[in-house]
C-alpha cells in the first residue's frame, strides 16, 4: 500500500513539474526569441550604418558573436564572417534578403544550410541596394534552458523525498485504523468516517452469524436430545457405508462400542442379516430384517437416501422387538393351549355320542355314558368360564366395583364351600388368624382364595392338611394358603402362574381343573396391586402368600 | 493419491470383516448342525465355506493391488501383510467348519455327542473366532491376547474329549461315532489354533511385534 501511494504521489509531483516546465519553457522560449530578434535588429542597424560609412573595412574590423553577411543587390555574397564568401551561393532568393530588398528590413527564422542549425536572421538594405544580414544561432535559447537543468533536478529530488514522506504518512494514517480494527466488536472501533459503512456491515454480519450459529446449535441440541433419548437405534450411512451419525440406542442394540472416528457400519456389527441389509440398502433397495443377537430380537428398517436419482447413503432404524416377539409367542402358545383344552372334552363327547349313535351301547349303560358326557360338558363349561373370567380381568379391570372386604370371613366361607371336596380327598382344612380388611372386588378375592384352596386340596395327599392364615403382615393384610402336599419342583415354580401350565402334564385329566386357576390368582393379585410369594418344597408342601398393600 | 489409498485400505478392512463374519457363521452353523442335527444348517455351512474361498481370492487380489500400486511402508505394509496371513487362517477355519458339517451327516442325533464335552469345545472355539475378529475390528490388543490365552482351554478340552472317547471305546461303544467325534474335536482344536494365528497377526499389525516369531 505504501509503495502504491508513493508511486502515485511521485507520479503527481513529476507530472506537475513536467507540465509546468513545458509551459514555462514555451513562454520563455518565445520571450527569448523575441528578445534576440530585437537585439539582432538593433545590431543589424549598427552594422548597416558602419558599412554605409566605411564599407568592407568596417566589416573586416568587426568583432561580433553573430554571423555577418553582406549581400550585393544581385544576391552575390560580398562578405561573410564565418565562411569564405567566394564559395557561397547566391543569396538573392533568401527570404530575409528578398524581404529587405523590398521593404528595407527583413527578418526570418529558419534552418541555415551553412551553419546547419536553426537560425534567426535580420537583414537591412543599405542605400546602395546591398543588404547586410546578421544571423544568430537559436542554440543560445537552448543553452539558456540547459542551464536550468541543475535546479530542476534538485527540485525533482526534493519532490521525491517529499513524496516518500507523504506517502508513508498517508498510508500509515489509512492503514493503521484498518489494522487496529476489532472485528469482533466493530461498533467500538475508532476509525475514520469512510470505514463506518464497512464496520456497520461487519457488525450486521456478525450479528447474523451469531444468530444463525445459535439456531444451528439449538437444532443440534434438539436433534441429539431426540436421538439420544429414544430407545430405537438410529444410523446414518454415506455412500460407502461409513457411519455419519449414530445414537447411543444403535450402539446398544448392535452391541457395539463407541466407534473411534469415521468407521464402516460393519465395524459396529457383522451379523449376517445386518450385512445383507447394509448391502441391499446401499444398492438402493429398502430392506427389512430381523436381527437375533445375544438373545435379543431386533427389527432393522433400512431405507436408502436418494440424491439426484442415485443412492447417496442410507438411514437405518433399529427397534428392540424382543418383548413383542415374546408376547407374540405367548399369544400363539395360549391360542394353541386353548384350542387343545377345548378340543379334549369335545373329542370325548363326540366319541361317546358316536358310540351311542351306532347303537352299540346297551340301554342299561346309557346312564353311565350320559354321565360321562355330562362330566365332559361340565369341564368344558368350567374352562370357558375360567377363560372368560381371565379375559374379564385382562380387559375390564376398571369396571369392577371395589368395596371393603373382610378376608377372614371370606376365607372361612371359602373353606366351608370346599368342605365336601376336602372330605372326599381326605384333607383337613383349617382357617386361623385375625380379621383384616382390604379394599377390593369381593368376587375376585373370593375366586383367588378359592382357587388357591382348591389347589391345596387337589395337590395334597390323603390325611394332609390345608391351613388358611389371615392377618396383618409387614407389608399389609396377608392371606397365606399352606398345604402339606406334593410341592412344586424349583424349575417349574416360575412358570406355574402361566396360563395352562401344568407341572405334571400327563395326569392333568385325572386331577381335573383347567390349568387356569393360578393364572386367575395372578391376575387378581395384579388387579389389587398385591404381591404373590411362592414357597414350595417337593414332597413337603407349598405355601402361597398374597400380600395386599396397606 | 493418499485418499485413494486410504479408501482401498478401508475396503480391505471391510472385506476382512465380512470374511470373518462368514467364518463365524460357518462354524456356528456347523456346530448347530452337530448339536441339533439340522440338515439345512449343514448346507449353509458348506455355502459359507464356498463364499469364504471366494472372499479369500478377492482379498488376495486387493492386497496385491495395494502392494504393487501403492508400495506401502511401515504400519500400512504391516496391515496388508497381516491381512494376507489372516485370510489363509480364515480360509482354513471355513474348510474345517465345512468338514465338521460333513461329518455330522453320519453321526447326527447320536446320543454319544452329549456324553463328551464337545458342545463346550465348540462354544469356546466360536468365542475364540469371534474375539479374534473383534480384536481386529476394534484394534483391541488385549482382546487379541485373551484369544491366545483361551486356546489353552480348548486344548485341555480336546484332551478331555479324547480321554472320554477312549474310555467309551473301551466300554465297547460304537467305534465309528467315537472316531468321528474325535475328528470333530480335532477340527475344533485346529479352529482354535487358527483363531490364535489371526489374533497374533492382529497383534503384529497393531504393534509390529509377532509373539510367535519372537
Amino acid at each position: 500500500m505504501t509503495a502504491k501511494l508513493f508511486r502515485n504521489s511521485m507520479a503527481v509531483a513529476v507530472s506537475v513539474m513536467a507540465l509546468s516546465i513545458i509551459l514555462f519553457m514555451g513562454v520563455l522560449y518565445q520571450y527569448f526569441s523575441d528578445q534576440m530578434m530585437e537585439a539582432l535588429g538593433t545590431e543589424t542597424w549598427l552594422v548597416a550604418r558602419g558599412v554605409e560609412l566605411e564599407g568592407l573595412n568596417y566589416l573586416d574590423g568587426l568583432d561580433s558573436e553573430n554571423r555577418v553577411t553582406w549581400v550585393a543587390a544581385d544576391g552575390t555574397v560580398l562578405f561573410d564572417s564565418s565562411t569564405d564568401s567566394a564559395a557561397m551561393e547566391n543569396h538573392g532568393n533568401r527570404e530575409e534578403i528578398r524581404e529587405a530588398q523590398e521593404n528595407r528590413l527583413g527578418a526570418a527564422t529558419r534552418y541555415s544550410s551553412t551553419l546547419a542549425e536553426q537560425t534567426l536572421y535580420s537583414a537591412r538594405r543599405l542605400s546602395d541596394g546591398t543588404v547586410i544580414r546578421l544571423a544568430s544561432s537559436q542554440r543560445t535559447v537552448w543553452l539558456l534552458l540547459l542551464s536550468m537543468v541543475q535546479p530542476i533536478l534538485v527540485i525533482l529530488v526534493l519532490a521525491l523525498l517529499l513524496s516518500v514522506v507523504l506517502a508513508s504518512r498517508l498510508s500509515r494514517s489509512i492503514i493503521r485504523p484498518i489494522a487496529e480494527l476489532d472485528l469482533e466488536h466493530p461498533e467500538d472501533c475508532d476509525a475514520y468516517d469512510e470505514l463506518a459503512p464497512l464496520l456497520t456491515r461487519i457488525k450486521r454480519q456478525n450479528d447474523t452469524i451469531k444468530q444463525q450459529m445459535g439456531q444451528l446449535q439449538q437444532k443440534q441440541t434438539e436433534f441429539s436430545a431426540l436421538t439420544e433419548n429414544m430407545a430405537e437405534g438410529f444410523l446414518l450411512l454415506d455412500r460407502q457405508g461409513r457411519v455419519l451419525s449414530h445414537n447411543p440406542g444403535a450402539l446398544r442394540l448392535l452391541g457395539a462400542e463407541e466407534p473411534v472416528g469415521e468407521v464402516n457400519a460393519l465395524f459396529l456389527n457383522r451379523e449376517e442379516h445386518f450385512r445383507q441389509a447394509v448391502d441391499e440398502v446401499l444398492e438402493g433397495h429398502r430392506s427389512r430384517q430381523v436381527l437375533q443377537m445375544n438373545g435379543r430380537c431386533c427389527q432393522l428398517l433400512a431405507d436408502p437416501v436418494w440424491k439426484d436419482g442415485e443412492p447417496a447413503g442410507a438411514v437405518l432404524v433399529l427397534m428392540d422387538v424382543t418383548e413383542q416377539e415374546k408376547r407374540e409367542e405367548l399369544r400363539r402358545e395360549f391360542t394353541a393351549n386353548v384350542s387343545h383344552e377345548l378340543k379334549t372334552p369335545l373329542t370325548a363327547i363326540s366319541g361317546i355320542a358316536e358310540i351311542m349313535q351306532g347303537g352299540m351301547v346297551k340301554p342299561e349303560d346309557i346312564r353311565d355314558f350320559a354321565g360321562d358326557i355330562y362330566q365332559e360338558a361340565r369341564r368344558l363349561i368350567a374352562l370357558v368360564e375360567d377363560i372368560l373370567r381371565l379375559s374379564q380381568l385382562d380387559e375390564g379391570a376398571e369396571s369392577l366395583e371395589r368395596e371393603p372386604v373382610e378376608l377372614l370371613a371370606l376365607s372361612q366361607e371359602v373353606a366351608r364351600r370346599l368342605e365336601p371336596a376336602a372330605r372326599s380327598a381326605g384333607v383337613s382344612v383349617e382357617v386361623c388368624g385375625a380379621p383384616v380388611q382390604v379394599q377390593g372386588v369381593r368376587r375376585v378375592l373370593d375366586e383367588m382364595i378359592y382357587n388357591l384352596c382348591e389347589n391345596a386340596i387337589k395337590y395334597n395327599r390323603t390325611g394332609g392338611r390345608v391351613t388358611l392364615t389371615v392377618g396383618q403382615g409387614a407389608e399389609g393384610p396377608e392371606v397365606t394358603v399352606a398345604d402339606t402336599g406334593i410341592g412344586i419342583p424349583p424349575e417349574d415354580q416360575s412358570r406355574v402362574f402361566e396360563r395352562f401350565y401344568r407341572v405334571d402334564k400327563s395326569h392333568s385329566k385325572e386331577i381335573g381343573g383347567t390349568g387356569l386357576g393360578l393364572s386367575i390368582v395372578k391376575h387378581g393379585a395384579l388387579l389389587h396391586n398385591a404381591q404373590i410369594y411362592l414357597n414350595s418344597q417337593v414332597d413337603r408342601g407349598t405355601s402361597i402368600r398374597i400380600s395386599f398393600p396397606k | 493419491m493418499r485418499d485413494r489409498f486410504n479408501e482401498q485400505l478401508e475396503q480391505l478392512n471391510v472385506e476382512l470383516i465380512k470374511m470373518g463374519a462368514l467364518c463365524e457363521e460357518a462354524i456356528s452353523a456347523a456346530t448347530k448342525a452337530l448339536l441339533d442335527g439340522d440338515d439345512a444348517l449343514r448346507e449353509s455351512a458348506a455355502a459359507a465355506e464356498r463364499e469364504i474361498d471366494q472372499k479369500e481370492r478377492d482379498i488376495e487380489n486387493l492386497c496385491m493391488k495395494l502392494l504393487l500400486q501403492q508400495q506401502p511402508v511401515a504400519r500400512d505394509l504391516r496391515a496388508i501383510s497381516a491381512a494376507l496371513k489372516m485370510i489363509s487362517d480364515m480360509e482354513r477355519i471355513g474348510d474345517q467348519a465345512a468338514d465338521i458339517a460333513e461329518i455330522t451327516l453320519d453321526i447326527a442325533h447320536s446320543p454319544m455327542i452329549s456324553r463328551v464335552p464337545i458342545a463346550e469345545m465348540a462354544r469356546n472355539a466360536i468365542v475364540m473366532v469371534t474375539d479374534s475378529i473383534d480384536s481386529f475390528v476394534r484394534k483391541n490388543l488385549s482382546l487379541a491376547q485373551a484369544v491366545v490365552r483361551r486356546d489353552d482351554e480348548v486344548d485341555q478340552l480336546f484332551l478331555d474329549v479324547k480321554q472320554e472317547l477312549v474310555r467309551l471305546l473301551g466300554q465297547g461303544d460304537s467305534g465309528e461315532v467315537c472316531i468321528d467325534l474325535l475328528m470333530i474335536a480335532k477340527y475344533l482344536e485346529r479352529i482354535g489354533d487358527h483363531a490364535v494365528n489371526i489374533a497374533e497377526w492382529v497383534e503384529y499389525s497393531l504393534t509390529g511385534q509377532h509373539s510367535a516369531l519372537n
